[in-house]
């Protein structure tokens, strides 16, 4: 199968219309010149573009971690037009002061910052490593939750497709358990395929939890109970394939965690935690699994009320794990370059609520972090004057095109087939 | 092919209930499938004595709490309510009104995560269980002003500019109508009517603070007034769509999965709107001839707390024989753990439960079961290993196995001990079916 997009297109691409097409591309470092709180980023950049690699990272090298924010992550807050006098009318009390955000550059004349706690995170914008998707979404926006989750996890905004757009992934590339791993106890829509599913691990490092316990008759016999046959109910079946499954990818994720650490027990107090989620990946990883996907995921972002402590709280968590899992993978780790994709099923109204909260919205940001990222802006800034008549952001940049890019880039294949015509975007090129 | 009479009663008894005993089926059989469902159905509004003999774990009430928000103390009271709940299920007299609390907690999806008071989470359980069964609006109405919910949909902060939204949407979305079935206008219109709704902290009460209330004019699903939020509710609850989406929900829940728009719910829905009351509708749902169809017999995998709770029925344990807790932690590495539903969705069903790391999970849970069963009497048959099974399979109330798990439990009590073969067997393929 073979590659449309490659790192040619950014550097012929970037300034001209690539060979898909409108190719949206990185205009971060050329439009941050101009802005001095963006030096480090620009810098930073164009370093990363001009280093020399004995070897250029290709898709071969790479390894997606998708990070899912449960809840409806208030982008407006994440990546912050800190100084705009619309922004903090909408806000009011929900906005994040000007001196609290960190510069990162200037978005279409807009001096855009991070949020504060999301200082690891700057230091990688800093390195270059950090790629910002703007305005991301898809036509006509569903404010539910569960239906929004769907489309962005179908790939799908009709809401008739139930596959993943990574299931239907694994439905084109055989029948390997291992190919796409979620941590925590149940399956994300993302990983599950018309035929193929995905798999899921323990929130645990530890090894012993990770595949069953029980003497080798045991559990051939166990392997056998599993085994599914002809003309088995359907439920029934996807049971036995699930306990086929664990054999596999239990036996492969416990030897390749070797630390001992106590058992991490899930618990209302510590629901999934995002640092575990992401040190579980980085050992499998490091440890050479064939694991093309990993998904990982964070809840509580639905911040109705109560939004500044709240999500300071949760992206101070996330920025820890992002920043402790990169730091795994110095760069130039041959074979081993991680991608971490953030998203959520949406982003937060830009006019806050009387709850010192916001109500779910539409576009967002996507951040993609990784050292082979090539960092900067994507996409265009959603505009805060130009609200659809619900008060909501319109979209600029179909999510689509983000899984494009990695379908592309990461998994090495045509995007087309899987998430339909939607040119990739440079920031893996 | 026509049911046997034991085969509809087991089904029945897991789906109205958590299971019951090959004992407690056989002797059903006597008086027939419709006497089952009477009795179940009875049990509503009977006096569960077993289950209010369980002593309720001291919980400290809100408006007498110290700290607000998260403390470690309530995480105590927390635990132990959650091991309070799951015992309940395990010893209830009256299945069916416990089955009912657990699916109005799906229905009505809160959680302690955010809620973090045990005491609350108690208040709105008991709701379920004192309200659960009698008219669906009733219930909404009482679960609205309920404490846990006013702090976990964020009502309790709504002002008259720029409400909140979130308890107006998942109000239609989740709890009363489905998705499809109003605008974003209705949303917005809704959430005006339920400012001024508060929870008093120092009392531990709800209280309307009319100073915060939108008195205004609000077009809501075609009506127009000056709505409170009782009159949203009540307006919601008695549409069409509403009915559908009730109808639907417990359908999925009792038989298989279904869509508003199934012709099952077309059934049931007309009679259910004109009293919205949850018992007919159970009742109608048993009586209904695809209850017992081979969709229903074959269409629902058993949640984690049914499996824990009916495997614990079965086995004639209680949850006194684990930890303090331990299968509380069993219930969340299987992605269910009582009092903290995912997320306002609640949980899944079928395909949801089945993940590798929830059948390592599921294994685990079943080791743990299994060290605390009495199998001597499975033990007596050491070198007969075609009695060994059969002795499981009742102890199970299994109807009939596959002769691929057959082969594999016959092979296994050759070689190995009586609790291995009743781990394996609780985990095939059959008996996690519900």
């Amino acid at each position: 199968m073979s590659r449309s997009f490659t790192r040619r297109d950014f550097l012929s691409g970037s300034l001209s219309v690539g060979a898909a097409g409108a190719l949206h591309t990185a205009l971060g470092p050329v439009t941050t010149l101009a802005e001095p709180g963006a030096l480090p980023a620009k810098s930073a950049s164009i370093t990363v573009t001009q280093q020399p690699r004995a070897k250029r990272v290709t898709w071969q090298d790479r390894t997606l971690v998708l990070c899912t924010l449960f809840g409806g992550n208030d982008g407006l807050n994440t990546v912050i037009p800190y100084a705009s006098p619309t922004y903090r009318s909408l806000r009011g009390g929900v906005a994040i002061p000007e001196s609290q955000a960190q510069p990162i550059g200037v978005v279409d004349n807009l001096k855009v910052g991070l949020h504060p706690a999301l200082v690891g995170m700057k230091a990688l914008w800093d390195a270059g490593q950090v790629a910002i998707v703007m305005g991301a979404g898809y036509p006509n926006p569903n404010y539910s939750h569960f239906q929004s989750m769907e489309i962005m996890m179908s790939a799908d905004p009709s809401g008739d497709i139930p596959s993943g757009w990574i299931g239907r992934w694994l439905d084109a590339t055989g029948a390997s358990p291992t190919r796409a791993l979620s941590v925590g106890p149940n399956l994300p829509q993302v990983f599950s395929g018309e035929r193929q599913q995905g798999s899921t691990l323990a929130d645990s490092t530890t090894s012993g939890d990770q595949q069953p316990d029980g003497d080798p008759y045991f559990m051939r016999s166990y392997a056998e109970c599993e085994h599914t046959f002809h003309r088995e109910t359907q439920l029934q079946a996807a049971i036995a394939q699930t306990g086929t499954n664990l054999l596999v990818v239990g036996a492969k994720a416990a030897s390749a965690l070797t630390s001992q650490k106590p058992p991490n027990l899930v618990s209302a107090t510590d629901p999934g935690d995002i640092g575990t989620q992401f040190d579980v990946v980085a050992e499998l990883i490091k440890a050479g699994l064939p694991t093309k996907a990993y998904g990982v995921s964070q809840s509580s972002f639905d911040t109705h009320a109560g939004e500044l402590e709240t999500q300071a709280g949760l992206l101070a968590q996330l920025d820890a794990a992002v920043e402790n899992f990169i730091g795994a993978f110095p760069t130039g780790s041959k074979g081993l370059s991680p991608v971490i994709v953030i998203y959520s099923e949406f982003g937060r109204r830009p006019e806050s609520n009387s709850s010192g909260g916001t109500d779910h919205g539409s576009a967002n940001v996507v951040l993609v972090v990784g050292p082979s990222v090539k960092g900067g802006f994507y996409g265009d800034m959603q505009s805060l004057r130009r609200l659809d008549d619900m008060g909501n952001f319109r979209f600029t940049t179909d999510i689509r095109r983000v899984y494009a890019t990695v379908l592309a880039e990461i998994m090495g294949v045509h995007p087309g087939d899987f998430v339909g015509a939607h040119p990739p975007l440079g920031f893996l090129s | 092919m026509s049911l046997s009479t034991t085969s509809a009663l087991a089904h029945l008894y897991r789906r109205a209930g958590f299971g019951a005993t090959q004992a407690e089926i056989d002797a059903a059989a006597k008086d027939g499938f419709d006497a089952a469902v009477d009795k179940l159905v009875a049990g509503l509004s009977a006096r569960d004595v077993a289950g209010d003999a369980l002593k309720l774990p001291t919980l400290t009430p809100l408006a007498q709490s110290s700290i607000p928000g998260f403390n470690y103390d309530d995480y105590d009271e927390f635990m132990n309510l959650s091991t309070w709940w799951l015992g309940r299920m395990v010893v209830t007299d009256t299945p069916l009104r416990e089955k009912l609390v657990l699916l109005m907690h799906e229905q009505f999806p809160t959680s302690y995560a955010k809620v973090a008071y045990a005491d609350l989470m108690y208040n709105q359980n008991k709701i379920f269980r004192t309200l659960g069964a009698g008219p669906f609006d009733v219930l909404t109405q009482a679960v609205a002003q309920d404490p846990a919910m006013l702090i976990w949909l964020d009502t309790g902060t709504d002002l008259k500019a720029h409400p909140n939204e979130n308890f107006a949407r998942e109000l239609m979305e989740r709890f009363t109508m489905g998705i499809g079935n109003y605008s974003e206008k209705d949303v917005r219109e809704a959430a005006r009517a339920f400012t001024g709704w508060s929870l008093d902290y120092f009392t531990g009460e709800f209280f309307f603070n009319p100073y915060d209330h939108d008195n205004g004019e609000k077009r809501y699903l075609g009506h127009t007034g000056r709505f409170q939020g009782q009159d949203i509710i009540k307006i919601a609850t008695h549409t069409t769509a509403s009915s559908r989406w009730v109808v639907s929900r417990f359908w999925s829940w009792l038989a298989y999965p279904v869509t508003p728009h199934d012709p099952v719910v077309s059934d049931l829905a007309p009679r259910y709107k004109k009293d919205l009351n949850m018992t007919n509708l159970v009742e109608a749902i048993f009586h209904h001839p695809r209850f017992l169809s081979t969709q229903s017999l074959n269409g629902l995998i058993k949640q984690p707390i049914e499996f824990l709770v009916g495997t614990l029925r079965l086995l004639g344990l209680t949850t006194q024989a684990f930890g303090e807790g331990a299968f509380v932690y069993l219930l969340a590495n299987l992605g269910q753990q009582p009092f903290v539903p995912f997320n306002v969705g609640g949980w899944g069903q079928n395909q949801y439960w089945l993940s590798t790391s929830a059948s390592n999970s599921q294994l685990a849970l079943a080791w743990a079961v299994a060290q605390y069963a009495d199998l001597a009497a499975v033990a007596d048959l050491n070198g007969n290993p075609g009695a060994q099974v059969d002795a499981i399979t009742k102890m199970l109330a299994i109807q009939s196995w596959s002769s691929r798990t057959y082969q594999a439990l016959w092979k296994l009590a050759d070689k190995g001990s009586p609790q291995e073969v009743l781990v394996l067997a609780l985990v095939s393929p059959e008996y996690l079916m519900n």
